[in-house]
């Protein structure tokens, strides 16, 4: 193991986390900051060119524009776009992965648990057929149709899905996308060497783009998951470390395609294969959840009650679960499968399995998900696992963490169960927020990063100052990962609310702190929003509503944010996505967007007063509706 | 006595340090909001690329005997006997940059915008974080150390 890390980690939010990190004796992320702790200021302000070999080109003082002549307001707008439109590829990738899975599952007459997504779904597209398997494969082939798409012909679903008011924004502003995979195309042909130079036309793309992920990467991929998958419904779990249980053979699933472990999670439970792990010396099987598959998964608890023992955490706690020598094989098919792991996995004798190429990592099998094999391939996975198990278990020192986390998390929400919960109405959240009991609503999305104060850090920080101003918080991404570990997803955490909202949770004895799964699910805060304008009959701008990324980390939360734009919502981020060195990109993204979409970007690394920014937004869209 | 001491093999060319120097000088600026484009921004290091030699990281040397200061008929350029910086007093330079003149190593210069005072390395005032370009140097290549002389 790499010996030269050093002994110093950084901080985190959740301290049991941080204190058994800082004892461990393999090299985490954690560990890694430190070395990485001086950045580079052109790569912070997104001023540094490297599309050709006349450059790296930077914008300096002697040096105002690159070679080519590109200035920093063309240099940051290309170096933009090309991450939204990766990060817009990441999940049209899940979507068409999910599409395809669930065609197949389909036309093979596989079982398909969510059968009040499936009559959602029908609905939205107009698909009127009785048979579930035939209306499921339309339903697929549909989303396929429009994701394949070329980009000079517009997708034929946004128009069904989206929120009347914003499509016809979308429509005004020249933003409605075409195919989706051709608009990440596109976005990648747009930036390349001598292209184009427009910085506000290369924006108003990141939007179009936005509008693609988001409904289709995003809220498709939930819906078509939870036909196949079944629906969330909301229940108390256990979270952290503690969900580990060594008397069972662990497997870690790491990703964001919960549809690829469908069968297997099946098999794990069935009389044959508990015999083999018996016969090994373990009581079965079981899934240990982490990143935003695990997320997923634990939303769907509900059906998975035997073979999910719990989330143990979000992308930057993946090392440390694997460092506790309870986990016997990582099974991975999407990111954050972080490149950390792989040294930990080596010393601690874990088997690492690659289900999808994307996700690869260097010293893991690969064994590509085949639909028509799943039966072979969850068997070969059982066999070698097993063999891990044998090989580790007994050699391989334990270092578990009993008191990590804790069994009281709120789990399962979604726009379906929260709207059952409340009596299968918005209605009295409506008047929640009429009356002042509920300030507004936060959604606080996406991942964890190790900066902006360390892990999480301002993620909870800034929750609990939202919660404290009586503004009720709803998450999704590697953040829920994040809160339910620090407590605030569980019901007591509704004493940390402010009194109003702290009476509203008691009486409904929920936290203050919603828990609506993995990044995928800010899908579901579109539905939420989208279905509480349309209550109140209004736009999605004019709602005491507002997004937060406190510590948003990649390219796929580049793409989510440029959907919220597009939605046109208030968006805080903590740090910059690396535009500040473009005036215009400072301009657009936090003034001239409001009168595009409505949406503003707000950047603060600062708990307190980016609470107080975004509490006087809320005051602000109250009184606009006479609240 | 504290300097900066320089490590040439170990620049890499990438610049931080003039963005550290500039942001120091842009008050309540950091690296994300520092303005690169200003034409107040003036870094007061430099880094040279020589084909045969590489990076060459110039720096103010706050030297023992400055040509600076002996060059400096007004006043305005002071070595400190205490910290062995040389200061610079704005308000008492004439603008005869005899002291950019006499630099040996060329740090000296007048600013862009107004041709009327001399930009130099200040040691970030003696902050006791040491300076800025130090802290901002990835790669080690200027660190500070006490000397004695």
């Amino acid at each position: 193991m790499n010996s030269n890390f050093s002994c110093k980690t950084c901080a985190s939010a959740d301290q049991k986390l941080e204190n058994f990190i800082s004892n461990l004796s393999v090299d985490t992320s954690h560990h890694r900051m430190e070395g990485q702790s001086v950045k580079c200021g052109f790569g912070l302000q997104g001023i540094c060119c490297r599309l050709c070999s006349n450059g790296p080109c930077r914008i300096t003082p002697d040096g105002p524009k690159g070679v080519c002549g590109a200035t920093a307001d063309t240099i940051v707008a290309r170096n933009f776009l090309r991450a939204v439109s990766a990060g817009s590829g990441c999940y049209i990738h899940i979507v068409e992965n999910t599409a395809l899975l669930l065609k197949k599952t389909a036309a093979s007459k596989g079982v398909l648990k969510g059968k009040v997504a499936l009559a959602k779904l029908a609905e939205i597209f107009e698909v009127d057929e009785a048979d579930e398997h035939v209306c499921a494969e339309k339903i697929a082939d549909l989303v396929l149709a429009d994701l394949y798409k070329p980009d000079y012909i517009k997708m034929e679903l946004v128009e069904k899905m989206a929120y009347k008011p914003r499509f016809d924004r979308w429509k005004e502003l020249g933003i409605l996308p075409g195919g989706a995979k051709s608009e990440v195309f596109a976005g990648v042909v747009k930036t390349s060497t001598n292209l184009n130079s427009d910085p506000v036309d290369m924006y108003l793309n990141c939007l179009k783009l936005g509008i693609s992920t988001g409904l289709y990467g995003l809220t498709l991929t939930n819906l078509l998951n939870d036909v196949m998958l079944g629906e969330p419904s909301i229940r108390l779990a256990p979270v952290g470390l503690r969900v580990i249980d060594t008397d069972y053979i662990n497997i870690m699933i790491t990703g964001h395609q919960h549809s690829m472990f469908a069968y297997l999670q099946e098999r794990l439970i069935q009389g044959d294969v508990i015999e083999k792990a018996k016969a090994v010396g373990a009581k079965g099987f079981k899934l240990v959840g982490c990143t935003c598959v695990g997320q997923d998964l634990q939303l769907r608890g509900e059906h998975y009650k035997e073979v999910f023992n719990g989330h143990a955490g979000n992308n930057f706690t993946s090392e440390a679960i694997l460092a506790t020598g309870a986990i016997d094989a990582v099974l991975s098919e999407f990111n954050c499968t972080l490149p950390g792991i792989e040294p930990i996995c080596d010393e601690l004798k874990i088997k690492q399995i690659c289900l999808d190429d994307v996700s690869k990592k260097a010293n893991a099998e690969m064994k590509p998900f085949v639909f028509e094999e799943k039966e072979s391939q969850s068997n070969e996975i059982i066999d070698s696992v097993i063999e891990a198990y044998q090989a580790r278990r007994g050699v391989v020192a334990l270092n578990l963490d009993a008191e990590h986390g804790n069994d009281d998390t709120l789990t399962g929400v979604s726009e379906g169960s929260l709207k059952s919960l409340l009596g299968g109405t918005w209605k009295p959240l409506i008047d929640l927020i009429v009356k002042g009991e509920i300030k507004g609503i936060a959604g606080v999305v996406g991942c964890s990063s190790l900066t902006a104060g360390g892990h999480d850090v301002l993620t909870v920080n800034l929750v609990k100052e939202l919660i404290a101003k009586d503004i009720l918080v709803l998450s999704a991404g590697c953040s829920s990962g994040g809160l339910e570990n620090v407590g605030l997803m569980s019901p007591s955490a509704a004493s940390l609310a402010g009194p109003k909202l702290r009476a509203v949770c008691e009486s409904l004895g929920i936290p203050p702190v919603l828990n609506f799964g993995p990044c995928l699910a800010i899908g579901r805060l579109e539905l939420v929003a989208t279905e509480l304008a349309e209550a109140i009959g209004v736009d999605l701008p004019q709602l005491p509503l507002v997004l937060s990324a406190p510590q948003w980390l990649e390219e796929q939360a580049l793409a989510d944010g440029a959907f919220g734009l597009a939605l046109g919502l208030p968006l805080h981020l903590g740090l910059p996505p690396f535009v500040t060195g473009s005036p215009v990109a400072v301009q657009v993204f936090t003034q001239d967007m409001l009168s595009l979409t409505g949406g503003q970007l707000i950047i603060d690394d600062n708990a307190q007063s980016a609470a107080q920014t975004l509490d006087a937004i809320i005051e602000k869209k109250r009184q606009e509706l006479n609240i | 006595m504290k300097r900066i001491i320089i490590d040439r093999e170990k620049c890499d060319g990438c610049l931080n340090c003039n963005i550290a120097c500039i942001s120091a000088h842009e008050e309540g600026s950091n690296f994300y909001t520092v303005n690169l484009q200003s034409p107040d921004a003036e870094t007061r290091n430099f880094i040279k690329f020589d084909a045969g030699k590489g990076y060459l990281p110039i720096f103010c040397r706050h030297c023992d005997e400055p040509e600076c200061v002996l060059s400096c008929m007004s006043g305005a350029l002071e070595k400190d006997p205490v910290s062995g910086h040389v200061q610079y007093d704005e308000n008492k330079c004439a603008a005869c940059y005899m002291c950019v003149m006499n630099c040996p190593f060329g740090v000296l210069k007048p600013d862009k915008k107004t041709r009327t005072k001399v930009i130099k390395c200040d040691f970030c005032d003696d902050k006791p974080d040491g300076p800025s370009c130090v802290k901002a140097c990835p790669k080690q290549a200027i660190v500070v150390k006490e000397v004695n002389l």
